[in-house]
């Protein structure tokens, strides 16, 4: 089969998979942790437990706050010690629980044994309801709740379950090592999620990691699941975008300011399946994922990919590392993309926490700014098909009508704009700026006009 | 935690280009038809080549730092590459100081006057080169043959085939003709004639451009459009009457074409920005070019067609655009 | 060759007056009517179009003004309350006079008070900065210095102090149109009543984490201990959030505050000075007045603060 791709821009960064050898290996219980309740998309979670209180591994802590939202659960076993607000990884206080760990004793009903089962429940209110009770949410990086993306509006229907394995940032490996150590629970959780979806499933993997690629179809072939494919992309730049992974592997593009489901596509993480796996298959709740340690200043020695609780304070995580390195300039959370630059070591995990990725100045220091030459860079390289010069000017200029025509609401921050600028200019910095602002005015339109159609009635 | 980390939003990575690293890559891709035109000139050429260069960095120095009182821009290499094309457009014969009226045309007025790079409306070198073609004709157009380091069978002294062509159809007389009665066959005619640095290396400029492409520095959209156009009319024109219509070939081969097709339409600041709008563009430089090649009272007109043309890529910019995901 | 020359001449005239009979037809079939007071107080107006009156430009608010029954709802903060009476005067109307208003800067995080702890690589914007992250400092609530403030003035009235890497208005040229308060992310610039000879008191932070939180973050910030408000004899501070606040239409400047304030977080600006420095300042950089006396005497006190802590 040929390799997929998308139509649109891209780019082509090194991968830099250092850490993609590294086992995954489980982390040490710190001595607290720190449960954010502000982990997913959506509204933060409600605590629904008190200081003093003793608290087991998987038992619920907070629940959702809002439609979108998620249970919480505590991922060790101690004693609340407080909830407060705490800065979180940009330095913004954010409500946490507190909990001093005193062991690890699960909760009950929870199978910590690493026994495959393969049988899938038949119920699909039940699958469902046990992906929402056990707080799973997309690993992807927008940590979207899980049941309620697998649960379309009326409607619509699902034509393809399209499992993202691309993992296009580079030097992230955490789900690549979860698909060549776990694939069968990953294929399992696929199937799971077919099963509720009623469609079949693509897995996409990018073509760098050819051993992953084996394995899942290994996988899939030794289970028997008839209904699902393997993809192999090429290897491209934001090829792991839900927007772009739909467009390579079905060829279809999501009109602009819809949603995956209309043009009949679910998007989810390898590791998000995984989740599922655990929580339907295992009554585990959503506690621990995988991180990779990796850096373009860390011996490949150095380099880790750890399972951890999620709630281990960062700090924690990078002195088992072996502390920063002396040549790391910027420390950031996710890939080096579209990942967050850390600013506040203090943080702890939270569930969509993929990584703790050290850049020397070298690769991260911006260089100073250049007049534009129009060489047209930026739109070449965007995904979207945008042209970044121009939303750039037309932001400077404070024009959002203007902003608006030329779609910068479309923008999915991937970074290739001001990856790609020979004049570095500050490209996704402003458009996200004026992204931002046009959604607001859109908003307010809408708003307005449902108040209009209101007071019609 | 001794160091202070660094904090932006993301990405945090950047590719490894540069407006320098750019401009370096132009200037390597203009090396070989450089040569070409030193080995065939000499010593003249090589000066013209070095006299334009430093003029024209030269020029923009002064301006910006006294009069724009800003820091300089001669680190990002554009204006090598605006001297380094100037030069390409002068005769080996060209006094020093059209030369440096030709960097003060280039740099002061048609860039640094609109703000410097990025901000021009017209390409610099081309905007110089027409200003002294039409202030000094008599330099401009003398194309007497300097020494060389390697010599040329049969070096003629004179105009460049173009104006040659133009004066013998002027005349009265047809292209066969005029070949007949200088003891000339097509492919003889071309090599023999004296030419401006750049014109008479085509291949080597060719050779330059793939480089280009290699790096991806440019698209090949504009200068195709450009030869398919040309193309197309002069050999439609050329099956209708051989006589006084030049054929295809000698018109890629001639003149400033490949030189301006590749180097000068496909300048970053005046060309449009999507694909449609620059094949257009190429279009329209193709057409122009030709018309004023037949019709026109100057024989060449590449450099005309380009200044044309980028009169146009604004509107062209505001017309086309890239094709949007999620959108018609 | 004289029929050339009146042929042309002809022609031309003729041209000529065709043309001057179309304009004459179009300028009166599209003549608008409009109330010719609209142009009278547009006049009257500064004709900066900031649009600190919260109109487009100052053709919109003449427009407006003309067409409302009263002035209470518009002011032109730039005009102030002169050109405020001009209006009235021409509309017929009456007008509530206001106190003239200046921006004020509530943060006194200077770069020896409040150390940088990461450093800012993204573009020189503070929106984009607090969008980003809480700031470079260990204060989340205060100046991020990257001057939108600055770029939104058109008055020129706000600069920088890259020694403090504050901005400092320019009380003579403020015009109190809010530019900068809008263009601000972190709510830090406000504006206040500008006083008597423009003396005027107030809390120069807006740090609302806990005494110590603030008070390890940058020693400058109010910690929210409340003697100021104890100590009020008027009753125009409050604290809330662990933050005092002054209320402008309240104080009576007598400076009480001033002295009992731990950390010199309430400043007072432009009062005369006493002897030894019997010359009283220039007006004009009202903050840095304040600013190099407060250094000047609590490095010393915050060293001892400092000390007792960490006992």
């Amino acid at each position: 089969m040929s390799k997929l791709t998308f139509s649109i821009g891209g780019i082509h960064p090194h991968d830099n998979k250092i850490s993609c050898d590294c086992k995954i290996e489980a982390l040490p219980l710190p001595s607290t942790v720190y449960v954010s309740m502000a982990q997913h998309l959506g509204a933060p979670a409600k605590p629904i437990v008190a200081a003093g209180d003793a608290v087991k591994v998987g038992q619920v802590i907070a629940e959702p706050g809002g439609f979108i939202s998620a249970f919480v659960h505590s991922p060790v076993s101690g004693v609340v010690k407080a909830i407060a607000p705490r800065k979180d990884l940009a330095g913004n206080m954010v409500p946490h629980i507190e909990i001093t760990v005193d062991g690890d004793e699960w909760a009950e009903g929870i199978d910590t044994t690493d026994t495959l089962i393969t049988e899938i429940p038949e119920d699909k209110a039940l699958i469902l309801e046990k992906i929402k009770s056990c707080g799973v949410v997309g690993l992807g990086g927008a940590t979207f709740p899980t049941h309620v993306k697998l649960n379309p509006a009326p409607g619509k229907v699902a034509e393809c379950l399209i499992l993202n394995g691309a993992e296009c940032e580079p030097f992230l490996t955490s789900d690549y090592r979860i698909m060549v150590e776990r694939p069968k629970e990953i294929v399992i959780g696929a199937a799971i999620m077919q099963k509720v979806l009623g469609c079949r499933c693509v897995i996409g993997i990018e073509e760098n990691k050819p051993l992953a690629i084996e394995l899942i179809r290994k996988a899939i072939a030794e289970l028997g699941y008839a209904n699902m494919t393997v993809a192999v992309l090429k290897k491209r730049y934001p090829q792991g975008g839900e927007k772009q992974l739909i467009n390579a592997v079905l060829k279809r593009e999501v009109a602009s300011g819809c949603l995956p489901i209309d043009a009949g596509a679910v998007v989810q993480n390898v590791a998000t399946s995984l989740a599922v796996y655990e929580a339907v298959q295992k009554n585990k709740p959503l506690v621990t994922n995988t991180m990779t340690i990796t850096g373009d200043c860390l011996p490949v020695e150095k380099n880790h990919n750890y399972l951890f609780r999620i709630g281990t304070p960062l700090s924690f995580i990078i002195e088992q590392a072996g502390g920063i390195p002396e040549e790391a300039a910027k420390l950031i959370s996710g890939g080096p993309m579209m990942g967050k630059a850390i600013s506040n070591i203090d943080a702890t995990t939270v569930k969509g926490s993929s990584s703790v990725l050290y850049l020397s100045e070298a690769a991260t220091k911006r260089k100073a700014e250049s007049a534009c030459i129009r060489c047209g860079r930026c739109s070449d390289a965007c995904p979207m098909g945008l042209e970044p010069f121009l939303l750039n000017r037309l932001h400077k200029a404070a024009d959002l009508e203007g902003l608006e025509q030329n779609a910068v609401q479309d923008c999915i921050e991937c970074g290739c704009c001001l990856y790609s600028c020979p004049a570095n200019i500050p490209l996704l910095d402003n458009i996200r700026i004026a992204k931002g602002q046009v959604l607001g005015v859109i908003r307010a339109r809408a708003a307005a006009a449902k108040a209009a159609a209101e007071a019609a009635k | 935690m001794g160091k202070s980390l660094l904090v932006s939003p993301s990405p945090h990575l950047h590719a490894n280009v540069s407006t320098t690293s750019l401009m370096r890559d132009v200037i390597i891709a203009l090396v070989p038809a450089s040569i070409v035109s030193v080995l065939f000139y000499g010593w003249a050429a090589l000066l013209v080549f070095a006299l334009s260069i430093v003029s024209c960095v030269l020029v923009e120095w002064v301006i910006t730092k006294y009069l724009m009182k800003k820091p300089s821009t001669v680190g990002d290499l554009s204006a090598v590459v605006t001297g380094l094309l100037l030069a390409m457009n002068l005769p080996a014969t060209t006094p020093w100081w059209i030369i440096l009226i030709g960097a003060i045309v280039a740099i002061g007025v048609a860039k640094m006057s609109f703000g410097g790079l990025g901000q021009n409306i017209f390409n610099p070198a081309i905007t110089a080169r027409v200003f002294l073609l039409i202030s000094f004709p008599s330099y401009m157009t003398n194309w007497t043959a300097t020494q060389g380091f390697i010599s040329r069978p049969d070096a003629v002294s004179g105009a460049t085939p173009l104006g040659v062509i133009k004066e013998a159809i002027g005349s009265g007389s047809t292209i066969p003709e005029y070949l007949a009665a200088n003891n000339l066959t097509s492919v003889t005619f071309l090599q023999d004639m004296g030419a401006s640095l750049g014109e008479l290396s085509s291949i080597a400029l060719l050779l330059g451009f793939v480089y280009l492409l290699v790096r991806k520095v440019v698209k090949a959209w504009i200068p195709v459009s450009i030869f398919a156009t040309v193309i197309l009319i002069s050999g439609i024109f050329s099956l209708i009457n051989p006589d006084i219509y030049t054929g295809p070939v000698f018109n890629i081969f001639t003149g400033g074409m490949v030189l301006g097709a590749c180097f000068m339409a496909t300048d970053y600041v005046t060309s449009p920005m999507s694909t449609l709008g620059g094949i257009i563009y190429g279009v329209g430089i193709g057409v122009i070019v030709m018309m004023i090649r037949y019709f026109g009272s100057y024989p060449e007109g590449m450099s005309f067609a380009i200044l044309i043309m980028n009169c146009v890529v604004p509107l062209l910019n505001i017309w086309f655009h890239q094709k949007k995901y999620g959108r018609k | 060759m004289t029929k050339t020359i009146i042929l042309t001449i002809v022609t031309l005239t003729a041209l000529g007056l065709l043309l001057a009979l179309v304009l004459y037809w179009v300028a009166k079939k599209f003549r608008v009517e409009e109330d010719p007071r609209i142009d009278e107080v547009e006049k009257a107006l500064p004709g900066a179009n900031c649009g600190g009156c919260g109109f487009a430009g100052c053709r919109a608010f003449a427009d407006a003004a003309v067409k409302a029954e009263n002035l209470d709802k518009q002011f032109c903060p730039v005009g102030g309350n002169d050109v405020m009476k001009n209006i009235a005067s021409i509309l017929g109307l009456e007008i509530k006079e206001k106190a003239p208003q200046v921006a004020v800067v509530r943060c006194n995080g200077t770069c020896e008070a409040r150390p940088r702890i990461n450093t800012y690589d993204g573009v020189q914007s503070c929106r984009v900065k607090a969008s980003l992250y809480s700031g470079d400092t260990g204060c989340s609530f205060g100046c991020l210095g990257c001057g939108d403030c600055v770029a939104a003035c058109q008055f020129g009235a706000i600069a920088m102090n890259p020694l403090t890497g504050l901005p400092v208005v320019d009380d003579s040229k403020c015009t109190a149109c809010g530019a900068c308060v809008k263009a601000c992310p972190k709510n830090v610039i406000e504006l206040r009543n500008k006083g008597p000879r423009s003396m005027r008191i107030f809390v120069s932070c807006i740090n609302k984490d806990k005494g110590a939180v603030a008070r390890k973050a940058c020693s400058n910030a109010c910690i929210g201990c409340s003697k100021c408000a104890k100590v009020c004899p008027h009753g125009a501070i409050t604290v809330e959030n662990n933050l005092a606040y002054i209320d402008f239409t309240k104080c009576k400047l007598c400076k009480k505050c001033v002295a009992e304030c731990p950390t010199g977080a309430i400043h007072a600006v432009n009062f005369p000075v006493l002897p030894p420095k019997p010359a009283a300042k220039p007006a004009a950089p009202a903050a840095p007045v304040a600013k190099p006396e407060a250094p000047a005497t609590k490095p010393a006190e915050t060293e001892v603060k400092k000390e007792a802590n960490n006992e």
